[in-house]
């Protein structure tokens, strides 16, 4: 009896279809990755350093595209989408990047309200969420200052706040908590657990630290030799989930 | 820039200061060239106009009864404005430079000259003037000023081509050296030009950016070069004037329309160079990228 593959693979928020990547003349990075996560839900991605974490997350932000298979978004290929298409789709994804990439020639407050300048929003609007969103990240005092001036887990504050600002659908970080101290980690971690929740974001975080990634329940996809295992949940640990919900573990 | 709002693309750095420099530069010699091929082709116009309808008639062998005879002769020929016969102390003053204030030697036949003037529009009069002399028995040479007018006018036309191809290619250079600064620009900016572009910046949006900081960096370059370009032009002439020379070649210092247009031209074209280079070399840019 021939049967069609479910709907839920059609709705994935993402979708990868035998991907691979290489850079110009080296190996292969990513050989054959297939992953479908679905909308609202919440991931981890670990590999050693260098294993292709952020090559992979590089694909799910359109930076570039994979040298063969398919990448969809939202349900949609994105092979097939025009450039404005693209840029459309690129709007409802935050990125974290691993090393930030703030706008040295401005301050915090205008690198976090970025994405929503390029959306063409008014100040006026979105002034007071964006200092609300600066606040609840620790730096109502210091968002006026430029990211030199700031430490790097200041700056690293500043990258997710400009990665939530939107509200996207989509949020995408790149070891989002290397460079703070546990607990402002735990702190963003919750962040980024509320988008979740409240917004039905569909969140996947790259770390290489698996202390972090044991204190969250949540499914991981380790990356290993250029493939993607999606590792069981730890025996005992699944339990403490309810529902489809995500809780941070009280830390031992 | 709306208040409280930086830009997008961090303000102007030692390499556009560099540019800026470069695209005024441009644009002084292009003025320059501009205004020096309009207004040396506008006062030799106005001179070869004025010189144009004028003949001079050199009578031979004339006893002055027979001279005047001969202007009143003239003055009834069709096309002629006015004829009137130059005196001596005229006719001294002319060959002053060659023989000296002391006079002409006595023995030296002095020839009778017409000054001939044809009425506007009368075209070329020469050969009835040399018929209607020639005719009535006079040895007579008729000289048409035109002619070598009209060589100068000539000399003064290939000048103006060649101003125009120096303008030409001073304008084709400021475009490429854009070109060239904003892709430079561009590659400068490409951490920020790639943010921009993962969060949903449209490729027109990012290149707008360019475009915008291009079109003002060449509208303001051209400004001060025109500018300078002007008051290069009006200190020559002043300086000219006032060591003494009144040729009627040297321009009039007024600020008229054309020159006007250069000042107003310049800085449009060399911003839209700018504009139109960034442009390009942006979306080019962006089209390497996903
Ligand atoms: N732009 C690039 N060009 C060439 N090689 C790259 C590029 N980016 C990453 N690599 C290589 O790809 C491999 C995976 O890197 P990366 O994705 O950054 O791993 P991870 O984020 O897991 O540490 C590394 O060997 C790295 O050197
Ligand atoms: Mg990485």
């Amino acid at each position: 009896m021939t049967q069609l593959r479910p709907d839920i693979f059609d709705e994935a928020a993402v979708r990868l279809d035998a991907v691979t990547l290489r850079y110009d003349a080296s190996g292969e990075i990513l050989s054959g990755i297939d992953l479908a996560l679905k909308p609202g839900s919440f991931s981890f991605l670990t590999g050693a350093s260098g294993a292709g974490k952020s090559s992979l997350l590089k694909l799910l932000y359109l930076a570039r595209p994979p040298s063969t298979g398919e990448v969809s978004l939202f349900g949609r290929p994105t092979s097939r989408l025009t450039r404005d298409q693209l840029s459309a789709m690129r709007r409802r994804i935050g990125v974290v990047f691993q090393e930030f990439r703030l706008l040295g020639h401005l301050t915090a407050y205008e690198n976090a309200a970025l994405p929503l300048r390029v959306m063409g929003r008014k100040e006026a609007q979105y002034r007071a969420d964006v200092e609300e969103l600066l606040a609840w990240v620790g730096l109502g005092e210091r968002m006026h200052k430029r990211p030199e001036t700031l430490s790097g887990g200041e700056q690293q504050r500043v990258a997710i706040a400009r990665a939530v600002v939107t509200q996207p659908d989509l949020l995408i970080a790149d070891e989002p908590t290397g460079n703070v101290d546990p607990e402002m980690g735990a702190r963003l971690m919750r962040l980024f657990i509320e988008l979740n929740k409240r917004l039905g974001t569909t969140v996947i975080i790259a770390s290489h630290d698996l202390g972090l990634v044991r204190q969250i329940n949540a499914p991981v996809y380790h990356l290993a030799n250029g493939l993607l295992v999606k590792n069981a949940p730890e025996p005992g640990k699944a339990s403490r989930r309810r529902g489809d919900g995500i809780e941070i573990k009280e830390a031992e | 820039m709306k208040r409280g709002e930086t830009s997008l693309l961090p303000l102007e750095d030692a390499r556009e200061a560099a540019l800026f420099f470069v695209v005024g530069a441009l644009c002084f010699l292009a003025a320059l060239a501009a205004l020096t091929a309009k207004s040396t082709y506008g006062a030799a116009r106005a001179w070869t106009a004025e010189v144009e309808g004028e003949y001079t008639i050199s009578l031979s062998d004339a006893a002055p009864q027979d001279a005047l005879a001969a202007t009143l002769l003239v003055q009834s020929v069709e096309g002629v404005d006015g004829a009137r016969l130059l005196s001596e102390a005229e006719i001294s003053a002319l060959l002053e430079p060659t023989f000296g204030s002391r006079g002409l030697p006595a023995d030296l036949p002095v020839p009778r000259l017409i000054a001939v003037t044809a009425a506007p529009g009368a075209g070329d009069i020469g050969r009835a003037l040399t018929e209607t002399l020639d005719e009535a028995g006079y040895t007579a040479a008729v000289d048409s000023h035109s002619a070598w007018a009209g060589d100068v006018r000539r000399m003064l036309g290939t000048a103006r081509i060649v101003a125009l191809g120096i303008v030409a290619l001073l304008a084709s250079t400021a475009i490429a050296v854009i070109a060239f600064a904003t892709h430079a620009a561009l590659l400068a900016r490409r951490d920020i030009v790639d943010v921009l572009h993962i969060a949903g910046a449209r490729d027109r949006f990012i290149a707008g950016l360019f475009e915008r900081r291009f079109w003002l960096l060449g509208l303001r370059a051209g400004t001060v070069g025109a500018l300078v370009a002007l008051a290069s032009v009006a200190l020559l002439i002043a300086i000219a004037r006032s060591s003494g020379n009144r040729s009627g070649l040297l321009p009039e210092l007024t600020l008229d329309f054309p020159d006007l247009a250069v000042l107003v031209i310049t800085p449009v074209i060399a911003g839209l160079a700018a504009r139109i280079a960034a442009g390009i070399t942006v979306m080019r840019a962006l089209k390497s990228v996903m």
